[in-house]
């Protein structure tokens, strides 16, 4: 069997994803870390000022990959949502629960920085303009899910429901996007496209694409550790996590 | 050879959802409620306008669109919990369920009678609240048209809503939350068709708009409400 298929089923079992990310952990959080660290330090001093923003434009290293990540992750919700109902996979589910609070805060993220960018460009912390009001459902939709969550007793039940929340939202989101474009937008168009003529130089892109990879790779640590706990949770009845809980005694 | 119960009594599936949307029916005609509230409702607030503005003729007419839409959709998230719910509680959604007949043609039967109760009624009362809005009288009909193509869908969505809280007991504002952002589009169709025909523009693009959402919420709406059904009864 390719090894990958192999790795993907592994993965599908609570106790072997457990063991196999906890290796996983540091490299990501320290690849995160330092790879987040290299691309703000490339974005606010290597990069060049920008000649009508001026300094300001700097507060995009931050805002622009926090409105990827906002993005990134509701697509991974829906892709784990969409697993978790059609295969019940318990991990799925974990991820589904793991990633909806950090898409949340990377969507407040973006959505804060983003105002705080408009006060000096366009004089107004905000406007109803239509990429700042999708994003500002985006963030009600990820309200949604973690609220669909919490609001059921039972775990399990909370997390399937909340996986049709996740598709459903997923689904959605093109609509409301488009709907939402019907305003005249105020908001710069977009500056980076896989394909074609890019409209920013390398010095000024640069940055991004680093904090890009760096807030994936941060995320992935991010929603493994809540993963891995939740997973504790749910299966704390189970033989491998008192055999988990034994380890750990024994190691501290 | 029967395999299943429904086997053993030859009723179509019609006669069936034909059922369900009668019994719904005579049930929100008996207690009334399902269908003076929501108009009340926006009566109260429709008169909290004028009060909290002053009187501004012109102001009134110029957020009439957005007013009105804005009240038929929370005129409308007031009836949305009840529409599983009950069903839910003296356990005849088990029978659905576990009927031949396919679930998402029960969850359309009934959001059709949760529109006949609701979304029709407000089309119907909209004229009302427009006048007191002071909307020109030449963007009526465009804005009963966008009512009939609109409330459809928030009966849809508001059914899916209510099957996914269903079980729960202070599910109502977690409906309001998780149907909201689904019907930004709606609203913003249904007030900008207002809008525009109040400035003596076609509509038709908004109204067509309405349309292929209705169309697109008749396909699929129903089979996540089916999905979210059988997720709550397991």
């Amino acid at each position: 069997m390719n090894r990958l298929v192999k790795l993907y089923h592994q993965l599908g079992s609570p106790p072997t994803f457990y063991r196999i990310t906890g290796k996983w952990l540091p490299w990501l959080f320290w690849a995160g870390v330092l790879l987040m660290l290299w691309g703000l330090y490339d974005g606010l001093f290597v990069a060049p000022i920008d000649y009508q923003q001026r300094e300001s434009f700097k507060i995009s290293y931050i805002h622009v990959p926090a409105a990827w990540m906002s993005m990134f992750i509701y697509l991974v919700m829906g892709i784990s949502g969409f697993m978790a109902l059609v295969w019940r996979m318990k991990v799925a589910e974990a991820i589904l629960i793991a990633s909806a609070p950090i898409g949340a805060i990377f969507t407040l993220l973006a959505l804060v920085t983003g105002s705080l960018w408009g006060k000096p460009m366009w004089g107004t912390w905000w406007d109803w303009d239509a990429r700042m009001t999708s994003e500002l459902i985006l963030l009600f939709l990820y309200i949604g899910v973690m609220a669909t969550y919490n609001a059921y007793d039972d775990p399990r039940k909370g997390a399937r429901v909340a996986a049709l929340v996740a598709v459903i939202g997923l689904v959605n989101l093109p609509i409301i996007h488009f709907s939402v474009q019907w305003w005249s937008t105020i908001h710069q168009a977009s500056t980076v496209s896989l394909f074609g003529q890019q409209h920013i130089p390398w010095s000024m892109l640069r940055g991004w694409l680093i904090m890009a990879i760096g807030t994936k790779l941060y995320y992935g640590y991010s929603v493994l550790k809540r993963a891995r706990l939740l997973l504790l949770e749910t299966e704390k009845h189970t033989v491998w996590v008192q055999k988990v809980i034994e380890q750990e005694c024994q190691n501290a | 050879m029967i395999r299943h119960i429904n086997d053993m009594i030859p009723v179509k599936p019609a006669t069936v959802l034909w059922a369900l949307i009668r019994r719904d029916l005579l049930l929100g005609v008996r207690q009334k409620s399902q269908i003076y509230q929501p108009l009340v409702f926006q009566l109260l607030v429709v008169t909290m306008f004028p009060l909290g503005l002053g009187a501004g003729a012109k102001t009134l007419a110029s957020i009439a669109p957005a007013v009105i839409w804005v009240l038929a959709l929370l005129a409308s998230l007031l009836t949305l919990d009840h529409i599983f719910k009950v069903d839910h509680e003296d356990g005849s959604l088990e029978t659905y369920a576990l009927s031949a007949v396919p679930l998402p043609a029960s969850v359309l039967a009934k959001a059709t009678a949760h529109w006949l109760l609701t979304g029709l009624p407000l089309t119907v009362f909209s004229p009302i609240i427009a006048v007191l809005m002071h909307l020109p009288e030449s963007a009526f009909g465009v804005m009963m048209g966008s009512l009939l193509l609109g409330t459809p869908t928030i009966s849809l969505i508001g059914a899916m809503g209510s099957a996914l809280t269903m079980s729960l007991r202070h599910g109502g504002l977690l409906l309001t939350v998780l149907v909201m952002p689904l019907l930004a589009p709606v609203l913003i169709f249904g007030a900008s068709a207002i809008l525009e025909s109040t400035l003596g523009n076609s509509a038709s693009g908004q109204l067509l708009a309405l349309t292929a959402i209705l169309v697109f919420s008749l396909t699929l709406v129903p089979f996540a409400a089916a999905t979210a059904i059988r997720i709550n009864l397991e």
